[in-house]
């Protein structure tokens, strides 16, 4: 066993998988941030509003007004000298910082694709990628390795992994499987989709998308690895995932996850595609090299090792979380985020914030669309702890108004997956009082059914 | 690589082959596809609603234009007691496409040029005075449309007799009423014109479910229409729910006063739950959710169901505010707070329920589904 270890962590293999994923990683974050930009949701979604909902601990973390399309700049600059693999080290390093801030900045523009973007970004900080097929190379032969530790590419393969496995995980509960929710909302909405459109109006095929999605979320990591089924497991990555982003607006997950399973090619494919991608701009016949083995120090070599131990063992476990709370997931969403839980739900809600001046006890209804983007008020409705947050900004903009300690209250009103809506939290609680932690949240309301399953 | 791609683009064919052939041999056994049809749903929307409604608003609209025309002309107590009439009437039919607020009526505000109340009297004395004014600005939206008519009608003196006197010495009020009602004519003529030329058809057509898809469009100004313009405004704001004060002179047709404005909400109210049902073997927002099957899960109970019992409910409730709005805000708040309060039932399953059965998108932001 130990001896198997050592030997794995002794393999070395082509430095040429890491360099493919690292260039198309560059170039899709690039494009992310170009199509972002374009689309004008740097201003909707950062500068107009005036409240932002931070994490838990990164209260810290805000846009910068018009500094804020510096730092989307700094972000597509970063991604696009990782992808010429110029400056690697500092890129990875500055894309990892600009994109995690940016997405720290308001918890309603959280996308799981973004976490997966984030992560990818804080490996490659520590993986070699930058060594091969890299600006950095050819401006500096003597820093060019062709090997590298096997578990460097691994590391990519497991995360990777996880997104798929976890994502399949997720699936496995009787809203998803035996009552095949969302996908039977969502599906008879896509009807009029060429050809296949009128197949969406049957709840069979909505059963069959969501057994086949759970199937393939779990199963198809396994598959690209084994030989004999990689290329076919590949197929049905593409086709899969070009389907969903046909059918739902999750912009460019999956183009994301088309890319990001090629690290799963055997390294000769990879060269072999590099080799004709160098032959585009030098006429000259690549000179054939003698391979050169990136060797570590012992001291980074363990340094790297258990830091990407402890980064995995996180990954592995934080999805968990949600047990740690006593109930349903899918109502509280304590524990829901940085989970790949992706396409489970359809929810939605609406909230109504009363103010209460506690001198005079003079009640006031907020229009929650005067402080909070369409998108702000979506996400909110239906998650406890912005709610919690808005309650404490409307706490604190009443307050400099002259309500004398304000009292704050919320009637939120709730759909999940097709039940008809239902109270969510406590109207009599406080929010003003309550405190926005990791705690369970005993003030919303009883969910008052049952959703089986992981 | 090449070969991969390759065969990515065989399967995803085949996939579709495979998906096609399964239609056709379901396309014999009666499914509940033929009532999902959002292009018939549309086409019923605009022939049969909005394209109508428009024409009995637009005839209205005429004889209002002509009335008042005729009162600046020759200001009489008869000629005032015309126009009035004839702005009753148009208002009343107003109430019946006040809710079509997209497409054309959406590009051109046609909210904000009609019916944005209270109306501001003091900025429109000073306009007629200073005979300068500019009904695209921002702060010129209450001092136009019906509301404005309301004022210029009925508000600018104590009595008939006043109000005719003040327009006959003043050719500042008559050029005032007068660019109102070209204003107003000119504003909806723009929306009409475009629902009978080609935007008839690009709203047929839009037939999707993403954020700028005619009935995410439809739904997401129908249930805004609801909840911030019948609920609200018509009640929740001239009855304080908002403020904690009652403010009643905030009320629809506050000049005019009396059955009016009651009749106004109520007419609106029916307005709203007509649209929902449509006709019987109609394409509807009720055979349109019915067909999808939308239920309590808990109960199955229908949702449309659900929904028109509570429209009844909050109708009901409504109509025990008369006869008077503005007195039974004054007299029996907690009723006008109780018929809000229904209403804002009534938002929450066509808000909630309603819109995350029907699967449409109401932002154009990437979400992947929570």
């Amino acid at each position: 066993m130990q001896a198997g270890l050592r030997r794995y962590l002794q393999a070395y293999i082509s430095a040429a998988p890491l360099a493919t994923f690292r260039v198309a990683f560059g170039v899709l974050v690039l494009a992310s941030v170009a199509r972002f930009w374009a689309k004008g949701w740097i201003e909707e979604l950062y500068l107009r509003p005036t409240f932002f909902f931070s994490y838990y601990g990164f209260e810290w973390v805000k846009p910068l007004g018009n500094y804020t399309y510096g730092l989307f700049i700094v972000c597509g600059l970063c991604a696009l000298l990782v992808a010429l693999g110029w400056w690697y080290r500092t890129a990875a390093l500055g894309l990892f910082v600009s994109f995690t801030y940016i997405e720290l900045m308001d918890k309603s523009t959280y996308l799981n694709h973004y976490y997966f973007v984030s992560l990818a970004a804080f490996l490659l900080v520590l993986l070699p990628a930058g060594r091969f097929f890299s600006v950095d190379a050819h401006r500096n032969p003597a820093r060019w390795r062709s090997q590298v530790p096997r578990w460097t590419v691994d590391a990519l393969r497991l995360l990777v992994g996880i997104v798929y496995c976890y994502a399949g995980l997720a699936k496995l509960n009787s809203d998803w499987l035996l009552h095949a929710m969302p996908l039977r909302i969502w599906l008879p909405a896509k009807n009029d989709l060429w050809l296949v459109g009128p197949l969406f109006n049957h709840p069979w095929v909505a059963y069959a998308f969501s057994w086949f999605g759970a199937f393939y979320d779990l199963t198809v990591p396994f598959f690209l690895l084994y030989r004999p089924t990689r290329i076919w497991a590949y197929a049905t990555v593409v086709v899969f995932h070009v389907l969903t982003a046909v059918l739902f607006p999750i912009g460019m997950f999956p183009y994301v996850m088309i890319v990001a399973a090629l690290v799963f090619f055997p390294a000769e494919t990879h060269e072999r595609v590099q080799a004709r991608v160098q032959r585009w701009w030098s006429k000259r016949p690549a000179t054939p090299r003698t391979s050169q083995p990136l060797v570590y120090a012992p001291r980074t070599r363990q340094l790297l090792l258990l830091t990407l131990g402890v980064f995995f063992v996180v990954q592995l476990l934080l999805p968990f979380r949600y047990l740690l709370y006593p109930r349903e997931l899918f109502w509280t969403e304590e524990g829901y985020r940085f989970s790949w839980r992706v396409m489970l739900m359809e929810k939605m809600g609406q909230v109504q914030f009363k103010v209460v001046d506690s001198a005079t006890g003079r009640a006031r209804l907020v229009n929650n669309y005067e402080h909070l983007s369409v998108l702000q008020e979506k996400m909110m409705s239906t998650q406890p702890d912005m709610l919690v947050q808005f309650a404490h900004y409307l706490r604190d903009y009443y307050a400099r108004r002259g309500v004398r300690n304000p009292k704050v209250y919320a009637d939120a009103y709730v759909s999940l997956n097709g039940r008809l809506g239902k109270s969510f939290i406590d109207p009599t609680v406080d929010l003003a009082q309550v405190t926005d932690d990791l705690r369970a949240k005993p003030w919303i309301l009883p969910f008052d059914d049952e959703i089986t399953g992981l | 690589m090449k070969n991969t791609l390759l065969f990515a683009l065989l399967l995803f064919v085949t996939t579709i082959g495979i998906f096609s052939c399964q239609k056709e041999s379901s396309a014999d056994t009666p499914g509940p596809d033929t009532t999902l049809d959002r292009k018939a749903l549309l086409t019923q929307w605009a022939d049969s609603l909005v394209k109508p409604g428009y024409q009995r608003f637009n005839d209205k609209l005429v004889v209002l234009k002509a009335k008042t025309t005729a009162f600046t002309a020759a200001p009489t107590t008869a000629t005032l007691t015309a126009a009035r009439q004839a702005w009753q009437a148009a208002y009343q039919e107003w109430q019946k496409v006040e809710l079509y607020e997209f497409g054309p009526a959406e590009s051109v505000s046609l909210r904000n040029h009609f019916n944005i109340y209270p109306t501001d009297a003091a900025g429109i004395n000073s306009n007629i005075t200073s005979g300068a004014y500019n009904f695209e600005l921002a702060t010129a939206i209450p001092q136009q449309g019906f509301p404005a008519l309301d004022y210029l009608l009925n508000g600018v003196a104590s009595n008939d007799a006043a109000i005719v006197q003040q327009y006959v010495t003043s050719a500042n009020h008559r050029r005032y009423l007068t660019d109102v009602m070209a204003k107003m004519e000119q504003t909806f003529g723009t929306v009409y014109s475009q629902w009978n030329g080609s935007y008839r058809d690009t709203f047929v057509n839009n037939t999707g479910t993403d954020a700028s898809s005619s009935l995410s469009r439809v739904i997401n100004a129908y249930s805004l229409y609801y909840e911030r313009f019948l609920r609200a405004g018509k009640v929740g704001i001239p009855a304080g729910t908002m403020t904690g004060v009652a403010r009643p002179e905030k009320i629809e047709a506050y000049y005019f006063k009396g059955t009016l404005p009651l009749q106004l909400a109520t007419t609106a109210h029916a307005t709203v739950q007509q649209f929902f049902n449509g006709r019987t073997g109609r394409p509807s927002l009720k055979s349109y959710l019915d067909a999808l099957g939308a239920k309590d899960s808990r109960t199955g109970q229908s949702l449309t169901s659900i929904i028109n019992t509570q429209f009844g409910v909050s109708y009901q409730q409504l109509s025990t505010l008369g006869p008077d709005l503005y007195s039974t805000i004054t007299a029996r708040n907690a009723d006008a707070v109780a018929s809000y309060n229904e209403m804002q039932k009534a938002v929450r399953l066509i808000k909630v329920d309603m819109t995350s059965a029907l699967g449409i998108t109401v932002t154009y932001v990437d979400n992947d589904g929570d």
